[in-house]
């Protein structure tokens, strides 16, 4: 994001040769679309390769047979009561993470002494393992459904806490200040000056802590789920099927990375194109 | 002590201001909060569904015995440490090997870069987790596991910042050796390695993160050792002291790594800049 933001602005196209920088410009994204799919062709063309003539099937299943197990999962209601599961989990405790990160954030960002007092918490939960945090949720909870919630709170409340304090801390004091001067209600200051300067930290926020969140239900569902994602790579994962294992792998990390990268990020984008220097 | 019993009262007002500031300070707040946090550990334990929570005492007395050496466990912390790191530094020297030709590849030619990049960032999205129950089911029980999910977890990190550090490297100065003669390999010691480090830096520390995270899940699921497998021991064991005692070495092993090696390691590299902190790539 900083080498982003701190770069200079590109070069302006010579006026002289704008047809020719365009006919380049088309040339460049045909070639680079060619090289993507040469990519994607070779991978499945190793994948099959390997699967076909080097190891065993249940080393490597080709892509054909991969493909198959998710339509059968995609077609069968498996699909719907395991994603319906974890992703219940996801936002219910997501949803609270972010708003006891939220509420942290700004404390820790406009008090000195709530820094103090908050701020060894969140570092010791940002750096302990999501494993620690599963491994002693499953020990406290067992196999009730608040197992997960709490897990996934602890772990991604202070990646919400950090990002909203770095943006409570750079807040734009002299707007404030002159928005004081010209008797603008709070409200208003508060929806003109602050939220927006707050919105990409949120937006890096929740990506962030979005991230954390899927991954650790994951995590915890594989060691003590009874239904979900996890459970069902735990139970893939026990019968030796690699076919099955990546199946669900798949289609779910697709649907993850598609909330995240594809939902979040252009939310995101909407969000900031008023500042040209973050917006991506 | 007489002192007290003829105050005056701009002396009492100075006491009294001392003591808010006292209240006020961020230091008090850090204090009261470790405080307050071993009070809710202590006072929530009956009211949780469990009689597994331990006391913080018992967490204390189990980390004071693992440092002694004296434990229930098949490995010592020592040993469990050690042999996870040993399994950490190998397969990073590996993840490196694999990382950097690819990265070197990417960032010199844009369509390597483009028949690549999305498998990169998939490696990159992809959780650790993963990467650990598929070479468990490859590889079954043992050091070969472990050691496969950190090379696995870690080469796209080293890959990706490879290649970016490559597209950083300032062509002017390069230009400008070429002017005056500089030979290649001077140029190559004093600029491209140099600019090439903070890159470097970020490979090191996000593949290491990522790696240890996957390290530790592989040892859980598919070995006989290891940090990883020791916490599963406590786990099976039902003794919450051990899992939480882990976590608080696992912090403290994180510690150290950061501040000493880190800390260190990239004061020396970067000895040449004027100011440490003060860093600003896009230039």
């Amino acid at each position: 994001m900083s080498s982003i933001a701190t770069a200079p602005p590109p070069a302006p196209v010579p006026t002289t040769g704008a047809a020719v920088a365009q006919a380049r410009k088309k040339a460049e994204r045909r070639s680079r679309w060619l090289w993507r799919a040469l990519g994607y062709a070779t991978f499945l063309a190793i994948w099959q390769f390997t699967s076909t003539y080097l190891v065993q099937d249940f080393i490597l299943p080709p892509p054909g047979v991969i493909a198959e197990e998710m339509w059968g999962i995609v077609t069968s209601d498996q699909l719907v009561t395991h994603f319906a599961a974890t992703l219940q989990v996801i936002a219910i405790g997501f949803g609270i993470a972010f708003v006891l990160g939220t509420v942290i954030g700004i404390a820790m960002g406009r008090s000195r002494w709530w820094e103090g007092f908050l701020g060894d918490w969140v570092m010791v939960t940002l750096t302990t393992p999501g494993l620690v945090f599963a491994l002693v949720c499953a020990m406290v909870f067992g196999l009730s459904e608040l197992g997960p919630i709490v897990c996934v709170v602890v772990t991604a409340f202070s990646y919400v806490a950090v990002n909203v304090v770095e943006g409570v801390k750079a807040a734009p004091k002299d707007l404030g200040d002159m928005a004081r001067a010209f008797n603008v209600p709070g409200h208003r200051a508060l929806r003109h000056i602050l939220l927006p300067f707050l919105a990409p930290f949120f937006f890096t926020a929740a990506r962030y802590g979005f991230s954390v969140s899927w991954k650790i239900a994951t995590l915890i569902e594989v060691i003590v789920g009874t239904e979900g994602i996890g459970f069902m790579m735990r139970r893939e994962f026990q019968s030796f099927n690699m076919a099955g294992f990546l199946a669900w792998v798949l289609l779910f990390f697709a649907l993850a990375l598609f909330l995240e990268r594809g939902v979040l990020q252009q939310l995101m984008n909407r969000a900031n194109r008023w500042r040209p220097e973050v917006a991506k | 002590m007489s002192a007290i019993a003829v105050r005056t009262r701009p002396a009492k007002r100075a006491r009294n201001r001392r003591l808010s500031r006292i209240i006020r300070s961020p230091r008090l707040a850090r204090v009261l909060s470790w405080i307050a946090f071993l009070v809710i550990w202590q006072v929530s334990i009956p009211l949780l569904p469990t009689l597994l929570v331990p006391t913080p005492a018992e967490v204390a007395e189990f980390m004071w015995d693992e440092i002694r050496g004296d434990t229930l466990a098949p490995q010592t912390v020592y040993q469990a440490f050690g042999t996870s790191l040993g399994r950490l530094s190998l397969g990073l020297a590996i993840a490196f090997a694999i990382g950097l030709p690819i990265g070197l590849l990417m960032g010199l030619s844009k369509k390597a870069s483009w028949f690549g990049h999305d498998f990169v960032v998939v490696g990159l999205a992809m959780p650790s987790l993963v990467w650990a129950l598929i070479a468990a089911m490859w590889f079954g029980f043992g050091t070969i596991a472990p050691l496969i999910t950190v090379v696995l977890a870690a080469w796209t990190f080293v890959a990706i910042n490879v290649a970016e550090g490559v597209r950083n490297v300032p062509k002017d100065l390069l230009d400008m050796g070429k002017a005056y003669g500089v030979t290649r390999f001077d140029s190559i010691r004093y600029v491209i390695l140099p600019s090439l480090m903070p890159f470097f830096f970020a490979a090191l520390r996000y593949a290491l993160a990522n790696a240890w995270k996957g390290l530790v899940l592989a040892e859980l699921f598919a070995s006989t050792n290891g940090a990883g497998w020791t916490i599963k021991f406590w786990y099976d064991a039902h003794r919450a002291q051990g899992i939480i005692g882990y976590a608080l070495f696992f912090v403290i092993f994180a510690l150290i790594v950061e501040r000493l090696i880190f800390g260190r390691l990239s004061a020396y590299v970067f000895r040449w800049r004027p100011q440490p902190g003060a860093r600003k790539e896009g230039e």
